[in-house]
């Protein structure tokens, strides 16, 4: 008797663990699924507001080419325009010349760092990249104000004129660019050329190589998928990265075509900072205008996620 | 490749082991060159970390010894501190659960293969997605259509979406370094899943799950993109409540605010400005460095643990 009741309630308890299990499962498959969600309604909800101001007075090629951007209506006092190829054009260029000048730092690095760097300087450096990719990209902007506009205008004096605004633009947007996407690339490089096993190397060694042969034939193109995931995700974090730019670009328009080199020193627009500048006080057709903005970032970006996944299934190493 | 080029003749011999020569010592300089470019770069790299994080904390340092900083008058950070630390430790109540209940389900329950790789590509792409979109995503999902209002309940949701990814990893890191023999020997007694997991994974992965949390509130503490339009840039006359509902500023906010569209529409002077924004950059470099420090303390704690059983 004994036995069986105490083998009963054995029963029932195994039997509600099975039930808690069950729901438990359950619950944790939600929360994995939300994420799903999320990026479905990001791009929902962002396409469900960007195509409406093409409704309202906007064209595509009027919206992706033209070049004055007012879709409130106020600077003209008249009707809106819808011009964001200004503005486009000032993320584009800012990104890409930003990343000529990152790719080499971080790759450099990246190389030197895991290949032959004396343990000292692995002991210094690696603390260091990792509190550097926290910084917030405000405090960067900051310095960006207090430090390399001043700069930047010293340099630029003698072409721009001495104009009082001299220093704000994309130089500097360029140049806060860097510092912020550095550490970024510079540490999933790291990863990569880490993940690269150590008889690449000894086999390239042991056939003669020099140390900079060994780096420049064997472990760099050994890697290049994951050190393009790198730069691949250096350009992403670049193009939507905002306060910081927007702090120190200061335009409302993009200057006035022709252009010489002073345009770099003069103040500018790119997207994300007419986004910050404007969105909130922004309203009905010209809120639209802002959304589309938004839009075209959010497929920029899912390009660039797009070509790094493309890149990383692709890497022997992993 | 000079080898079968030249021909086993005894003049020749003179001329290869001469070009040998030279080829080894146009490597050899070549090498040098390269090394010396790449110390170079990484020194210039390092060097240019040190200089900006040295300088921001120099800067500082002057406010961060007056009174007025530590105040609530505009001069003052306390409500932007207060505000914060509040929004940090609603993100991660958030964040922390849902995260780590996705984390196990696709490291405990779930099959590998399609699923999974959906989930991940998914947390890619959102992670990808810049934080000033996801912020007017935060926006208009959470404040207008969920009628929550500019708050912090808004704001502390858009971080949710935008640490999401990078939590996610780093719990199913957690989780993967917990060996698989543990989960055996648990279920081999009769546990269920469930029972395995929170008696026997969880503890287990517990040091690198706070490991994996600290990391995150580094990211939530630097935010400051996706809080402008969903918690604002003003803070209401009570700012010191614990009332989800009211929109709010950080430090990350304020300073932008400061420097950016609110510069000159503040109670202080452009200098006074500057001096206060300093003072904001060195409080959030101090809190990362403790952050960082932190994670990596109980990391080594993990270490000796682990060498020492």
């Amino acid at each position: 008797m004994q036995v069986t009741e105490s083998d009963q309630q054995a029963e029932q308890h195994s039997q509600r663990g099975r039930l808690i299990d069950r729901i438990v499962r359950v619950l944790f498959l939600i929360c994995a699924v939300l994420l799903v969600a999320i990026i479905l309604a990001v791009i929902f909800f962002i396409a469900s507001q960007a195509y409406q101001v093409f409704f309202q007075g906007a064209t595509l090629k009027g919206f992706f080419f033209g070049s004055f951007w007012d879709p409130s209506g106020e600077v003209s006092g008249g009707a809106p325009s819808f011009g964001a190829g200004g503005l486009i054009l000032g993320s584009v260029i800012t990104t890409i010349c930003a990343m000529i000048i990152v790719v080499p730092f971080a790759i450099g690095t990246a190389v030197f760092f895991t290949e032959a760097a004396p343990q000292w300087l692995v002991r210094i450096i690696q603390p260091l990249i990792e509190v550097f990719t926290g910084i917030p990209s405000v405090v960067i902007g900051f310095l960006g104000l207090v430090t390399i506009i001043p700069l930047m205008q010293k340099i630029s004096a003698p072409i721009t004129g001495n104009i009082p605004t001299g220093g704000y633009g994309w130089a500097t947007a360029i140049a806060v660019l860097v510092i912020m996407v550095i550490p970024t690339t510079l540490s999933i490089s790291i990863d990569s050329l880490r993940a690269v096993p150590g008889s690449v190397r000894e086999a390239s060694l042991a056939l003669g190589s020099t140390r900079w042969q060994m780096m420049s034939r064997a472990v760099v193109p050994a890697c290049a998928t994951g050190l393009g995931t790198a730069v691949v995700l250096g350009f992403t974090r670049a193009i939507g990265e905002a306060l910081a730019v927007a702090l120190v670009l200061g335009g409302s328009q993009i200057p006035k075509w022709p252009w010489t080199l002073a345009v770099f020193f003069q103040p500018n627009v790119n997207i994300t900072q007419q986004i910050a500048a404007n969105f909130q006080e922004s309203a009905g057709t010209s809120q639209y205008a802002y959304w589309t903005l938004a839009f075209t970032l959010l497929v920029i970006t899912l390009i660039f996620v797009t070509i790094s996944r493309f890149l990383s299934s692709r890497s022997v190493y992993k | 490749m000079s080898l079968q080029e030249v021909a086993p003749v005894q003049a020749a011999e003179e001329v290869r082991l001469s070009a040998l020569r030279r080829l080894t010592q146009r490597l050899a300089v070549t090498n040098s060159i390269a090394m010396g470019v790449l110390w170079l770069i990484t020194l210039l790299v390092g060097a240019l970390f040190i200089y900006i994080i040295v300088y921001l904390i120099v800067e500082g340092v002057s406010t961060l010894i007056t009174p007025t900083f530590w105040g609530t008058t505009d001069a003052g950070i306390a409500p932007q501190l207060f505000n914060t630390f509040y929004i940090l430790i609603l993100t991660e109540l958030i964040l922390v659960p849902i995260s780590l209940a996705g984390a196990i389900y696709l490291v405990e329950y779930s099959p590998q293969g399609r699923f999974i790789d959906v989930i991940h590509f998914a947390a890619e792409t959102l992670s990808g997605v810049p934080s000033l979109v996801l912020g007017m995503f935060g926006f208009l999902a959470f404040a207008v259509y969920a009628h929550m209002g500019i708050s912090r309940l808004a704001g502390a949701l858009t971080l949710l979406c935008l640490n999401f990814p990078l939590a996610l990893r780093l719990f199913e890191q957690a989780l993967g370094s917990v060996p698989n023999d543990l989960r055996e020997g648990a279920l081999a007694l009769g546990a269920t899943k469930w029972r395995a997991i929170r008696t026997v994974v969880l503890p287990s992965a517990t040091p690198v799950l706070i490991t994996a949390v600290i990391l995150t509130a580094g990211k939530i503490v630097g935010e400051s993109a996706a809080l402008i339009f969903t918690m604002g840039l003003f803070n209401p006359s009570n700012v010191f409540t614990l009332n989800p509902l009211i929109p709010s500023n950080t430090l990350t906010t304020w300073l932008y605010y400061l420097k950016g569209p609110g510069a000159g529409s503040t109670s202080l002077s452009s200098s006074q400005e500057t001096a206060v924004a300093a003072g904001i950059s060195a409080v959030l470099i101090i809190l990362l460095l403790i952050i960082n420090l932190s994670a990596r303390a109980i990391g080594r704690l993990i270490q000796r643990r682990l060498t020492a059983a």
